[in-house]
């Protein structure tokens, strides 16, 4: 029987590091999806924060069918509302969704974006 | 129906007899029964095991997730705990996230965040993907939180969806949406409301409503419940009492 | 046994079920980039997409909806599937006309049924020959009580 693989004692679920730290500025990419994803259209290309690291499991792209792959760190990232929705009118407003670390990339400054490690993507 | 028929046509075709009064079934309903009983015939689950975790599931209630926010409500260093490790603070007021399996189960997993609201912070929880929910806190999902219309609307609309349910909030409050998409399972914990100085716990729970936790609502003396209209189900289940409708 | 006349219209609503666009032609040659996505977009992510208000309701549970998460959950449970696996059949699998058209919970038990199917534990003959019996259960409980003999 094969348990959910983040029940499992944190020496075995972490095999990788995380990449990413609370309060760095992120990119959500727009990478080809097909079938299957729980990475939201509406965050797409939009730039916000890291607001907690949660766990480290598979990805929804290969636990959904049934691939006993690599974990990845999970990230809340935080939004700025104004920044997902054109006609937002709320400056103070946020929104908050969980992301595995191979949807983000680190973004330098406001400017655009810097990807770090582009050659191991 | 039509009656019109021909005798001596080969007779396969009996519609002109009125169809056999059925006790009435719908497909759903027949596609549920034949899946549970083949899983049982092939050795996939027990009769008994289906029943044991038909029992947990009839035995969660947002009462729970009311009893912690009291307890956060008057107990710092319990609030402390909920905010350092949810999952293990959930234990001192009785819920287990590992149960009924003993690892969780297989769609509430054991990520809790409780978020919680400030006087300049307030939380609202959505799964735009499906209906994520923190079950064992909550009880089931009420069934407009399931809904396309909800998960549409409120990332985006905040504001509008509150008011709708009769919450509106100023500007120079922050509305932060929870979208709660991967593992993690959330729950609001509201602001202290004023004019319950002194009460006790389960003074404060009474007020601590589902609608309060899932932040579509703010506790206030007085609020006990959440008023919704309610669709009645053909063939309700029997043996216990509703869940997923306000118990308060 | 459906009627004929049941089955014809049967046929008529089947035949009236389409994707969103309709065409003289079904099955474009091409697809323009915006609509691939669209197409290929997975139906449960659905926030920000516009909606109207409605009055949100509470709904009590039928037994066969409680039946269905709960044999959902223990083949989760004994490891036949995951949750994640049940989300990525019941809410994108099914594609998007049964996504937005069937019941919430009729999408857990179609797709329970359909990965029992997929990964062999059952055969769709025998899925079938079971339905049937189910169905035959309730009709023949009034039998006895058929109008054309007399009762």
């Amino acid at each position: 029987m094969k348990q959910n693989k983040s029940l499992e004692t944190p020496q075995m679920a972490i095999d990788k590091s995380a990449r990413f730290k609370v309060g760095d500025r992120v990119r959500v990419k727009d990478m080809p999806y097909l079938f299957y994803t729980r990475s939201q259209m509406y965050t797409r290309g939009v730039v916000g924060t890291i607001a907690a690291c949660t766990y480290q499991d598979l990805i929804p792209e290969e636990e959904a069918f049934n691939l006993d792959g690599q974990v990845e760190q999970y990230y809340i990232v935080r939004f700025r509302q104004k920044d997902l929705w054109p006609e937002y009118p709320f400056d103070n407003d946020t929104l908050q969704t969980e992301s595995p670390e191979r949807w983000l990339e680190l973004v330098s400054d406001e400017s655009g974006p810097e990807q770090e490690r582009k050659g191991s993507e | 129906m039509s009656h019109t028929h021909t005798h001596g046509d080969g007779g396969a075709d009996h519609s002109h007899r009125a169809a056999p009064m059925v006790e009435e079934i719908t497909d759903f309903e027949v596609l549920e029964i034949a899946v549970r009983e083949l899983a049982i015939e092939h050795g996939l689950f027990t009769a008994e095991e289906h029943r044991r975790f038909t029992e947990w599931a009839e035995s969660i209630e947002p009462a729970a997730g009311s009893r912690l926010v009291a307890k956060a409500w008057t107990d710092p260093a319990f609030k402390a705990r909920v905010m350092e490790d949810a999952v293990k603070a959930c234990k001192e007021i009785g819920i287990d996230w590992a149960e009924p399996t003993g690892f969780g189960t297989p769609s509430d997993y054991m990520h809790l965040v409780v978020l919680e609201d400030t006087p300049t912070l307030h939380h609202v929880i959505v799964c735009t993907l499906c209906s994520c929910y923190p079950r064992p806190l909550l009880g089931m999902s009420p069934e407009w939180y399931r809904t396309t219309n909800y998960r549409r609307r409120l990332v985006r609309w905040p504001r509008q969806v509150l008011a709708e349910f009769g919450l509106i909030l100023p500007p120079e409050v922050e509305v932060r949406v929870e979208d709660s998409n991967q593992k993690c399972r959330f729950m609001v914990l509201p602001v202290r409301p004023a004019g319950t100085e002194n009460w006790t716990e389960e003074q404060l729970a009474e007020i601590v409503t589902r609608d309060c936790m899932i932040g579509v609502a703010l506790p206030r003396p007085g609020r006990t419940a959440d008023v919704h209209p309610v669709h009645k189900a053909r063939r309700p289940v029997h043996s216990s009492p509703q869940h997923g409708e306000a118990a308060q | 046994m459906s009627s004929r006349s049941e089955l014809q219209q049967q046929q008529e609503i089947i035949g009236s079920l389409q994707p969103a666009i309709h065409s003289p032609q079904n099955w474009n040659y091409e697809v323009a980039g915006p609509l691939y996505r669209a197409y290929m977009h997975p139906p449960h992510d659905v926030g920000g997409q516009y909606d109207v208000p409605v009055h949100y309701e509470e709904k009590e549970e039928e037994e066969w909806e409680l039946n269905t998460y709960v044999t959902c959950e223990v083949l989760g449970w004994k490891g036949v599937w995951t949750a994640e696996e049940r989300r990525r059949r019941a809410d994108n699998d099914l594609g998007h006309t049964l996504y937005f058209g069937i019941p919430y919970y009729g999408r857990w038990i179609w797709s329970a049924a359909k990965m029992l199917v997929d990964k062999k534990h059952i055969s769709l003959a025998e899925l079938l020959a079971k339905i049937a019996e189910v169905k035959s259960r309730y009709e023949t409980k009034q039998i006895t009580r058929n109008p054309s003999d007399g009762h």
